[in-house]
């Protein structure tokens, strides 16, 4: 296999962890209209609770993913309720997106800067059990945090399709989103559910760190690499597809691999502009979806 | 009546200071740098209000945009070009990456834009980075003869063309169909308004602008530790913040609020450290939420609240 063979693993592997890293994103904008540019900032979050449990406690960063959900389960509540739930009352989605970027730009700047002064502004990562091992397999080396993170995202992506495809929850967050007033007509307290789904979704963005943090490094600033990786994702799967997002993220990893190999690893997130830029060009709707996006 | 040339007075006044007082009375060589750095926010925030304030499309990575500026007109500078010829280059090297970053996504919604300017602004600061690795400085003869009136009386003159090309722009044919785009783009294009083309046109105006706001910058620094500092995040919130603080789609607003931040910065940014631009992160939200109208809009509730109490008090329902 040699050279190409562990590029493709490697695009593999990077690729289900840039899928688990959209997925709350796109939950958010897919189904809510909420557009989260603070989402970086949240895996960033996620991937510090694990840290310190890690370094405090030594809890496995894996193990720890419990007690991510949680504490960014609650963060999201509080997001909701402080800053998004007003913005249901703008008139129209385009309001709601616009809106909702502005005040979550706002959101990067408190709690980056909270992370920087609390934390320390140092780049950190956990060195546990796992890394740098790796298993040996058809001629090319799966790192071990590059197979859980494999692992976790098919898990999470697979979930998540439950939750909002098969249970009466997910029902009422598709409902709220197509027609808020029908869906409150109808029975559906569309503030809670928005209110559970973005605790869901900032949720989705702490799984992401635990698995960022074990696998690469966090620091204070650095969520922005994440939320723009999320974003092309998104992109390639197509805005509200959320099926469609883990493979899109082994696309996007199988082209940054390819492209990496290419251009060398200093220019990574140029070889990710250039993939967003050629997909907006030809394939706006993304990769996975029929539907156009133009006006 | 009196209240309608109250502002063009104080305008007037606030310029002629602005003018003569440098002449007259020494500031103080750090009284005069703040006073250049608000006049590359004024700048910087006005191409921001022109673009999101009236066109109504959202730019998140205007450093990108500032960032060309000051290295274009740097690299240029140094060498030997005029540097009037070299701020005005910066601005079209923005031109190009506004065309570059502009062309396939404003056709889409406006999340795409906002956030294709923010990956544009993110991949010139690692390619910048990887390119100039050092550190960068002009010439040791640019420094002995060095003169802060050349560059404050450059930052005041763009400043000041800067807010007479967007207060012409916006009384313009053009200005009407860019706050047709921002109110309603469907009802826009109904009325046979080109809404792709109204955009690109103030997002490459609004670009231009920031790259002459980088050139500015760019002037008054002989030396960059890290030039791609210049494209970080930074150099966008600051300005959307001044922006929504002071007033979007109001001429005045980016104006008054530059002067917020700058003068905000200053006192937190010796005592609180990072901490201030936590302050500034809820500034931003809460006025988004509670205030999008900003300080402009406080102020024209005001006058308009003045002139229904004097004696107009037929015209309160335009409250």
């Amino acid at each position: 296999m040699g050279m190409f063979g562990q590029t493709i693993v490697y695009g593999i592997l990077v690729g289900a962890m840039y899928g688990l890293i959209t997925l709350g994103l796109g939950l958010l904008m897919g189904v809510m209209k909420f557009l989260n540019v603070a989402h970086g900032t949240f895996i960033v979050l996620g991937g510090f609770v694990a840290y310190w449990l890690f370094a405090f406690y030594g809890v496995n960063p894996y193990l720890s993913i419990p007690v991510v959900i949680i504490v960014m389960f609650l963060v999201g509540l509080v997001v909701y309720k402080v800053t998004l739930s007003p913005l249901l009352k703008l008139p129209s989605l385009g309001e709601r997106i616009n809106s909702s970027m502005l005040i979550t730009f706002g959101i990067i700047y408190v709690v980056d800067n909270l992370m920087t002064i609390l934390f320390k502004p140092d780049v950190r990562s956990i060195v546990g059990p796992f890394t740098g091992r790796s298993i040996d397999f058809i001629g090319s080396k799966f790192s071990v945090t590059g197979l859980f993170g494999l692992a976790i995202a098919v898990i999470v992506g697979v979930a998540l399709y439950f939750v909002l495809a098969r249970t009466s929850f997910g029902k009422h967050v598709r409902a709220a989103t197509q027609d808020s007033e029908a869906a409150g007509l109808c029975g559906i307290n569309v503030q809670r559910t928005y209110l559970i789904s973005t605790g869901i979704a900032v949720a989705l963005a702490g799984i992401a760190g635990v698995i960022v943090v074990s696998s690469y490094s966090i620091s204070p600033n650095g969520g922005l690499r994440w939320l723009l990786v999320a974003f092309v994702v998104m992109m390639l799967a197509g805005e509200g597809n959320l099926n469609a997002i883990i493979p899109a993220g082994l696309v996007l990893g199988l082209l940054e691999a390819v492209g990496v190999l290419l251009v060398g690893a200093s220019y990574r997130q140029v070889v990710a502009l250039v993939i967003f830029i050629v997909i907006l060009i030809f394939r706006p709707q993304g990769l996975f979806t029929k539907r156009s996006l133009h006006y | 009546m009196r209240l309608r040339s109250l502002p063009v007075l104080i305008i007037a006044l606030i310029a002629a200071a602005l003018i003569v007082v440098p002449l007259v009375i020494d500031l103080g060589s750090s009284s005069m740098n703040l006073l250049i750095m608000l006049f590359v926010y004024i700048i910087l925030s006005q191409s921001w209000n022109l673009l999101g304030g009236y066109a109504g499309q959202i730019n998140l990575g205007s450093a990108a945009f500032f960032g060309c500026g000051v290295l274009v007109t740097h690299l240029l500078w140094k060498t030997g070009v005029s540097i009037f010829v070299s701020i005005v280059a910066g601005g079209m090297s923005a031109v190009v990456m506004a065309g570059i970053i502009g062309l396939p996504t404003l056709h889409l919604r406006g999340a795409y834009f906002a956030i294709g300017t923010m990956a544009l602004a993110e991949a010139l600061s690692i390619v910048v980075r990887n390119v100039f690795p050092m550190a960068l400085s002009v010439p040791s003869s640019f420094t002995a003869n060095f003169n802060v009136f050349s560059r404050y009386y450059m930052g005041f003159a763009v400043a000041a063309l800067t807010l007479a090309a967007v207060y012409l722009l916006v009384r313009s044919r053009f200005g009407l169909s860019m706050v047709c785009v921002r109110d309603d783009e469907e009802a826009a294009q109904a009325t046979g308004i080109n809404t792709f083309k109204t955009k690109l046109i103030s997002l490459l105006i609004s670009a231009f602008l920031a790259g002459l706001a980088g050139g500015v910058y760019a002037f008054n620094r002989f030396y960059f530790h890290h030039i791609s500092a210049v494209f970080e995040p930074i150099w966008t919130f600051e300005p959307l913040m001044a922006v929504v603080i002071g007033g979007a789609g109001t001429l005045l607003g980016p104006v008054v609020g530059s002067a917020f931040l700058v003068i905000l910065s200053e006192l937190f940014a010796e005592t609180l450290g990072e901490a201030h631009l936590i302050i500034f992160g809820i500034l931003l939200i809460v006025v988004v939420l509670r205030s999008p109208v900003g300080l402009m809009g406080w102020l024209e509730r005001w006058r308009r609240g003045v002139a229904a109490l004097g004696g107009k008090a037929k015209q309160e329902k335009g409250l």
